[in-house]
């Protein structure tokens, strides 16, 4: 038998600015969980913003965290009570878990269950190390076809397909996108996807504009930092032929959402994605005069199967998102490309299997 | 001509002369919450006769454009709407509207009822809207008119507790009178947190499924987006300032849904169904009531509110008399 492994190297948070590297106890999975071996970690934005102001919004980092929740990897070891999955299969993982007994979790609302537990959002540890523990039912097999990255990626385009689903996007949708980052590039993928006829894509950055025309975006428009409301609408809507059905800002900022609730057709949805200041001063009566319904996102919901048929069948390819691509030892160096956007960086992927050839 | 009650939209266009971009540049007939009696039919006109008392749904949209198609008339650019400029109203002895929407009263069901469907339209479209029904938990911002008429829905449709919010004691004992559980009655200088948390305890600590914000102002409207619970939906049918300071963060967060409401659609015959099944008494809504000689009067009372005012009624009809 082979000599159990005992580097478990962890990424763990401290403090604002204060990421270390250090060994922690290799965790048993319970009847239900299986034991995994991580491969590939994503960074996000809010990975990024947790080291910088230690705290988003409610959640402040009060005691050391394990970071990262964009993840893959190799089951090694299965509870009593596992069926689907056995060791040697390759899954992604859905990062939050639900208590399961609530009316959220019950009613299929569970990522609105008030209890909880998502991988590194405080106190919950999240999984940039080498082995985790997760529960099974949030752990889907990877199909051959399906690359232990691409599973990482299903994390952020399954935001994507959550906010598609809140906007009814399909066949026959004029979708406007703002913002072209990392979450406006899914949900670009993820409409286009769903049978939208036209998607257009705006930023303030060309090149994030350049990768969205290459990911499928039938139009991209550059916007100043000045331009006025009225300006921009003008060219949305001249470029796109139309007003959109569905507009799905990804930005946060407030000139966006204001941009996103004037531009919709009456009767369409915008729908909020992108997390800005909690306070915001919006052209309300425009939205409720046009029954223009505003719709928030928070995260997903039984989401991760739809987002890797996606992948799996080929309908959406999330490869281009990847930019960089560092070893475990070089976490700090990988944060900091994802904290700068340096090199163009999109999506940053660390490799937490130290025998897997990157 | 029967019956002709006055909308607060219909003194805003007395007062200001206009409503947002819709301005009064010509005369133009007031008048929108009516019923009348049938006294001619166009050659095509099968569904009614002469002699039917009908409720007049007052907008039709021009039946061509995909809103129309798709079932939200409602929202036809080119929707010609009673009363709102440059569209002429029905305040008068006679006038002709589209047969169809025109919807006939059963015998039971009284002419100042009819004129009464419109407004419960807009509480019945405010309900659809925030998919009100059995078990919902309601919270109702506003009890002038459109707040009890969305009351008087929210029982309809199977809500198992209403609370209501105003400032007027007078308009939350008629809201008591329809079946609100509790009223919450607010003082100009109350703050958003000590009304949110009347809220709670009305509603034992727990957040309400649905609110229907009635009132326009900036308050309610921030106050339905904070209390209204988790997954819930914020149905916002007041329309105050153009620009409005909301706390997104809340609703985005806690995926609670901003919705709209713009009038009604298809909703008339849920209202005429609702009266004339009784499962909605519209009738102590009606405080006054005025021949069509002195309808300067009628919108001096509905303006200022005097003797609390509710719906005020004009009766261009001279041969007919209240039943009510």
């Amino acid at each position: 038998m082979a000599p159990l492994p005992t580097d478990n190297l962890t990424a763990v948070l401290y403090g604002i600015n204060d990421l270390r590297l250090e060994q922690r106890p290799i965790p048993k999975p319970n009847d239900d969980q299986v034991l995994l071996q991580m491969e590939v970690v994503g960074i996000c934005g809010s990975d990024v913003h947790y080291l910088v102001h230690g705290r988003i919004g409610p959640f402040v980092v009060e005691k050391p965290m394990v970071i990262g929740h964009e993840a893959s990897g190799t089951v090694v070891g299965v509870g009593k009570n596992v069926k689907h999955l056995k060791p040697g299969d390759r899954v992604a993982i859905e990062p939050g878990e639900g208590c399961r007994k609530c009316n959220y979790c019950k009613e299929g609302r569970y990522n609105l269950c008030l209890e909880m537990s998502f991988c590194a959002t405080p106190p919950v540890d999240g999984n940039l190390s080498r082995y985790y523990v997760h529960a099974a039912d949030f752990c889907f097999k990877l199909p051959d076809n399906v690359s232990l990255e691409e599973g990482a990626l299903l994390e952020p385009l399954s935001v994507g397909v959550h906010a598609c689903k809140r906007g009814g996007v399909t066949t026959g949708s004029v979708v406007l996108v703002l913002g072209a980052g990392p979450i406006g590039l899914v949900t670009l993928l993820s409409a286009k996807a769903f049978g939208a006829s036209k998607v257009i894509i705006t930023d303030i950055v060309e090149n994030r504009l350049e990768t969205a025309k290459k990911l499928g975006a039938d139009h991209t428009l550059l916007i100043q930092p000045n331009d006025k409301e009225e300006v921009i609408i003008k060219r949305i809507i001249d470029a796109l032929g139309c007003e959109p059905t569905v507009s799905m800002d990804c930005s946060g900022a407030e000139t966006s959402v204001r941009v996103a609730i004037q531009a919709t057709r009456s009767g369409g949805v915008a729908v909020l994605i992108g997390m800005g200041k909690s306070e915001m001063t919006l052209p309300l009566a425009s939205a409720l005069i046009r029954e223009v319904d505003i719709r928030g996102v928070f995260r997903y919901v039984n989401d991760y199967p739809t987002a890797l048929d996606l992948v799996a069948t080929g309908k959406v390819n999330v490869k281009p998102l990847i930019t960089h691509n560092y070893k475990m030892e070089d976490t700090l160096k990988a944060f900091d490309t994802s904290r700068t956007g340096a090199g163009n960086a999109i999506k940053v992927l660390i490799h937490a299997n130290p025998n897997r050839k990157l | 001509m029967e019956v002709v009650g006055i909308c607060g939209s219909d003194v805003h266009y007395l007062v200001d002369g206009r409503i947002g971009p819709f301005v009064v540049e010509k005369p133009m007939v007031i008048g929108h919450e009516a019923s009348g009696t049938v006294l001619e039919l166009g050659r095509n006109v099968k569904h009614l006769k002469e002699g039917d008392h009908v409720a007049i749904e007052p907008g039709s949209g021009c039946r061509r454009c995909k809103y129309c198609k798709t079932g939200r008339y409602n929202l036809c650019p080119d929707m010609r709407f009673c009363a709102t400029p440059p569209i002429d109203g029905n305040l008068a002895r006679y006038y002709v509207h589209d047969a169809d929407f025109c919807f006939k009263l059963p015998s039971h069901v009284s002419v100042e009822e009819g004129a009464l469907l419109e407004p419960l339209s807009c509480g019945v479209r405010a309900c659809k809207r925030g998919g009100v029904t059995i078990g919902s938990t309601v919270l109702i911002l506003g009890a002038g008119p459109i707040g009890l008429t969305s009351l008087l829905a929210a029982k309809a449709f199977g809500a198992s507790r209403i609370v209501i919010a105003d400032f007027n004691e007078s308009r939350l004992e008629l809201a008591e009178r329809f079946g609100a559980n509790c009223t919450i009655q607010v003082c100009p200088d109350d703050e958003e947190n000590d009304v949110i948390e009347h809220v709670y305890e009305a509603f034992d600590n727990k957040q309400p499924s649905v609110s229907i914000e009635c009132s326009g102002a900036e308050m309610g409207i921030r106050i339905a987006i904070l209390v209204t619970k988790t997954g819930g939906k914020a149905v916002l049918l007041g329309m105050g300032k153009t620009e409005i300071n909301l706390p997104l963060g809340s609703a985005l967060f806690r995926e609670v849904d901003i919705k709209g409401v713009f009038r009604y659609v298809n909703d008339y015959p849920t209202s005429l169904d609702m009266v004339a099944t009784g499962k909605v008494d519209v009738l102590p809504l009606i405080t006054h009531q005025f021949p069509l000689e002195e309808t300067l009067e009628a919108f001096e009372t509905a303006r200022t509110g005097a003797g609390n005012a509710i719906k005020v009624l004009i009766r261009p009809n001279t041969d007919s008399s209240s039943n009510c």
